[in-house]
């Protein structure tokens, strides 16, 4: 089981990147990727969501779904899953730490609906490293990290072309989408 | 459990398993809500619901502020102005003073200027030769000026404007603020976004809207701001600070002493009234 985990790491924070080879969760990679500071606060939630989500929906598909022969409810079910949880994580991080939730803002109740933590739970599934809880989560947690990884590249870059001159008909978006492309090109090389 | 796991379910049965899977999943993750809100339950102003609901709901951060949430949270606590807030009309804004308890006029009063003194000063960097209009020049390499941001002195604004409040003297639009009704078509129009809308108690502008670093200013503009930043040095308020080479007046602090006026190197900075402009400018 350990074996794998070197493995796991690998694909999901790099061969398999969410955001770069996936081409999951595009919309807070272009949207929340303006500075680093919120680059660096999406990813992170990202992250705990996708390990957390990974950790209930893994058991759940297993030992309920799956058994029973419903595994074709896996999407709906997650979704709740995921959204129930994200509410919850909010509800929590404005108790506890405020300066966090602050820091978070409107990126978390986002997240309710970022492909890229639903892709993960699904991906756990099929994937052929994943053959326990404990692999599953793993694969969750540094799916996050790869999705951070790829955002903060992203928002450096995009910080130093914003007092770069950049051709005028490329200026602002054509020239973001143009520069995921060349990093999305990068990823694809592992 | 055995016999569950084996068993062909009928269509009545499989719908009914479907349905208490979803079941039983909402009520676990609806009761661990409500636990979870119980327990974590943090203490809110209650206007602040209902300051929140009388906001767009945009979240599109126009206001600075990380969603619709957090401006309501700031207006609250009275750090925070409504007008901040570009989206919510006009009467919501009034129930939200209301809630707050403060007085609101209904939108702060405000003038529009051209923010670009180029004109003949600003270099061309070839001829243009086509149908009039900067809209239409500006589709061509972006107009025929050096500087991206300068004014064409075509007269689009001049086309728009219902008022005639706005005539180009010597290559730069000008707006009359006598005629000007404040419809703010003009600042739409414009193909270089150089209008721009400052506060009516607003003393003094900044003539040029260049973002350029200075050495490119000075290349193609006499009257272009190259960021020195002695404006900012001189301002005693603290209320200019440069913002990619540009200085931006904070109108909070701005007491309208002139010094940046007189202080400026490149005479970019100018006093909204022209009297005054004139007087010290020349």
């Amino acid at each position: 089981m350990l074996k794998m985990i070197p493995a796991i790491i690998m694909t999901a924070m790099l061969s398999q990147n969410f955001i770069l080879v996936q081409f999951l969760g595009i919309c807070p990679f272009l949207g929340v990727s303006k500075n680093i500071k919120n680059a660096f606060g999406m990813g992170l939630a990202v992250t705990v969501v996708m390990f957390i989500a990974t950790l209930i929906t893994y058991p759940l598909y297993t030992y309920l779904l799956k058994p029973l022969g419903f595994d074709y409810m896996e999407i709906i079910v997650f979704i709740f899953v995921i959204a129930s949880l994200v509410q919850v994580i909010e509800i929590i991080l404005k108790k506890t730490s405020k300066p966090l939730y602050e820091a978070m803002g409107i990126y978390l109740p986002l997240i309710t609906t970022n492909c890229a933590v639903l892709g993960v739970t699904e991906l756990v599934l099929t994937s052929e490293l994943v053959t326990g809880l404990f692999d599953a989560c793993c694969y969750g947690l540094f799916g996050g990290l790869g999705f951070t990884l790829a955002i903060v590249l992203m928002s450096g870059m995009r910080e130093k072309l914003d007092t770069t001159r950049v051709p005028r008909p490329l200026e602002g978006f054509p020239i973001t989408m143009l520069l995921a492309c060349f990093m999305a090109m990068a990823f694809s090389m592992f | 459990m055995y016999n569950l796991l084996n068993a062909e379910f009928t269509p009545v049965e499989h719908v009914l398993i479907v349905v208490g899977i979803m079941l039983v999943v909402a009520l676990v993750f609806g009761f661990l809500i409500m636990v979870v809100s119980k327990k974590f339950a943090v203490e809110v102003d209650e206007r602040e619901e209902t300051v929140l609901g009388c906001l767009a709901g945009a979240n599109c951060g126009g206001c600075g502020k990380a969603g619709c949430a957090a401006l309501a949270r700031s207006l609250v606590e009275g750090k925070g102005n409504i007008d901040d807030c570009p989206v919510t009309d006009k009467e919501n804004k009034m129930k939200i003073a209301e809630v707050l308890g403060v007085e609101y006029s209904g939108g702060g009063e405000f003038i529009y200027v051209v923010c670009c003194g180029g004109g003949a000063n600003a270099k061309d960097r070839n001829d243009y030769i086509g149908e009039a209009g900067c809209i239409r020049q500006s589709m061509v390499g972006s107009g025929r000026k050096l500087c991206s941001t300068a004014c064409l002195g075509e007269g689009s604004c001049v086309a728009v404007c219902d008022n005639g409040a706005i005539e180009v003297s010597e290559g730069v639009a000008y707006i009359n603020k006598d005629k000007c009704i404040k419809c703010g078509k003009c600042a739409k129009t414009c193909p270089k976004l150089i209008i721009s809308k400052i506060p009516a108690s607003a003393v003094v502008y900044v003539k040029c809207s260049t973002k350029c670093r200075g050495k490119e200013v000075m290349d193609a503009c006499t009257k272009g701001c190259i960021g020195c930043g002695i404006c900012a040095k001189n301002c005693e308020q603290k209320a200019i600070t440069i913002v990619d080479n540009l200085p931006v007046i904070d109108y909070d602090k701005c007491v309208g002493c002139g010094y940046c006026v007189e202080k400026c190197p490149r005479k970019v900075i100018h006093f909204v009234n022209e009297d005054r402009d004139d007087a010290v400018l020349d």
